[in-house]
């Protein structure tokens, strides 16, 4: 049994006659960091989203905690492992509603201190949980919804180009957090184009090729 | 009271407003000309059919009779409100589905109706039960329509929210929650409506049918009531177990939403 750890061995993902990802082996550990590169339609998108369970392998593992992901019910798991998506809808409602979405799912609530903390956690002002969540910018919508992720207390955090709708300084908190996060016991795979934002991390590297991961020396 | 017969050559006469219709078209250029004389021609051969079934079916009252003329309805009703959505979806779970659905939300608002309301003797009495239950069946058949080409639409249209609550930890039910109370309410809307506004602009169908056929008007408006009571029933009780029932197709057994194909906003011809 190995525990705190997210891997996936020999993924492969066919869409329509098309292999997006042609066995990719990628795995982080409880407070590591893994950082994936790569051109865009590499495949990199698509990997994230099987390892979250949100779309069916064709073929491949996927262990938490060295289980099975498939022995594991889909809503425990992705609580256990959140995915944070590159342009992540905002739910009807204010923010607040949308941060305390994943606890009011499982019925439980959350406190609104716990939930101006995260949104301090991720940069944005306390204030912001009362403003509608659909009428925030792209950057504003990213971290509410990192938040939104955090809510669920999850082992494994999952990001797409999480810095893709950033400026260079909301960016650079960004990147901080993760690192914070990672410090803390969290095990984060991070997708992202940008070769400067993927060195801030100082994770483990891959790089995506057509469908495949080859660790980055 | 009796009520006027219509020879068939009165009914010839009839068919002068379908040439003020053609010939409106004609001059409109809105070559509308063949569609309207094949809807005339087609509409009159099925009601004339019907009629002559109706007539056979009233002469051999037999409960398997009339069964089995409830059971094409029903057939009917599900092929039409499960052929809208394309293929792609497995179209035979769909059919099935539409089936279920629209046989339990006319059965709910049928059986106690003539069980205590207004009871047939025989309780197989055709000119009873068919007519009131093509009224349930074909509301039934146009919610299921609806609830299903929205909640598909639907789906296609929400599929990064619904995969957005699936990743937060949400059931299948719980991420497609807002897209199916959306299409229900679209769906319950013009039965609503029909409620609210009858009888201060149309009178329907089968009260006006009694008034004419010689029915004092306070008993029919009593069967109106019922009858419009028992649609919203069956509107409501059809349209939550189609969205209940089509939620099957769009999600797989670890919970994955299967975005839907493109729904045809058009019946297919």
């Amino acid at each position: 049994m190995v525990t705190g750890r997210l891997a996936a061995e020999g993924v492969v993902v066919v869409r329509e006659g098309r292999a997006l990802v042609a066995g990719a082996d990628l795995g982080v550990s409880a407070g590591e960091i893994a950082v994936v590169t790569g051109v865009s339609g590499c495949g990199k998108t698509t990997l994230l989203r099987a390892m979250a369970t949100l779309i069916p392998r064709d073929a491949g593992t996927l262990a938490l905690d060295g289980i099975d992901a498939a022995q594991i019910p889909p809503m425990i798991f992705r609580r256990r492992v959140a995915y944070v998506p590159q342009q992540p809808p905002m739910l009807e409602g204010s923010v607040q509603s949308n941060v305390a979405t994943g606890p009011r799912l499982a019925g439980a609530s959350i406190t609104p201190e716990a939930l101006a903390a995260l949104l301090i956690r991720v940069g944005l002002p306390e204030d912001m949980l009362s403003r509608s969540a659909r009428d925030l910018s792209g950057g504003e919508r990213q971290r509410v919804a990192l938040a939104r992720a955090l809510a669920n207390k999850p082992s494994f955090l999952l990001m797409d180009e999480p810095t893709s709708a950033l400026d260079p300084s909301s960016a650079a908190h960004v990147l901080a957090l993760v690192r914070e996060l990672s410090r803390q016991g969290l095990g984060v795979i991070v997708v992202t184009h940008v070769e400067e934002h993927a060195e801030r991390l100082e994770g483990t590297r891959y790089v995506c090729v057509a469908g495949r991961l080859t660790v980055k020396e | 009271m009796g009520y006027v017969d219509i020879p068939f050559s009165r009914l010839v006469l009839a068919l002068g407003f379908i040439l003020v219709a053609i010939v409106l078209s004609s001059r409109g250029a809105l070559r509308l000309e063949r569609e309207i004389a094949w809807g005339a021609a087609r509409g009159a051969a099925q009601l004339i059919a019907i009629g002559y079934l109706l007539r056979v079916l009233f002469a051999h009252e037999r409960p398997g009779w009339v069964l089995l003329a409830l059971s094409v309805m029903l057939l009917v009703a599900a092929w039409t409100s499960a052929r809208r959505v394309k293929r792609g979806l497995r179209s035979r779970a769909l059919l099935l589905y539409a089936l279920v659905s629209i046989a339990a939300g006319a059965s709910v608002a049928l059986v106690p109706v003539f069980v205590f309301i207004v009871p047939p003797t025989p309780w197989f009495e055709a000119r009873y039960l068919v007519p009131i239950g093509g009224m349930m069946l074909s509301s039934s058949m146009n919610v299921v329509a609806l609830v299903l080409e929205r909640l598909f639409a639907g789906a296609r249209l929400e599929s990064a929210t619904i995969e957005q609550l699936l990743a937060l930890g949400a059931t299948p039910q719980q991420a497609l929650a807002p897209c199916t109370r959306a299409a229900l309410r679209a769906a319950m809307i013009p039965t609503i409506n029909g409620l609210l506004t009858v009888g201060l602009v149309a009178l329907p169908g089968m009260m006006t049918g009694q008034i004419v056929g010689g029915v004092a008007p306070e008993q029919a408006v009593r069967y109106q009531i019922v009858i419009l009571y028992q649609l919203v029933a069956t509107t409501a009780i059809s349209g939550a177990l189609a969205a209940r029932l089509a939620r099957r197709l769009l999600f797989t057994k670890e919970a994955q939403l299967l975005v839907p194909p493109e729904t045809e906003l058009e019946p297919r011809k």
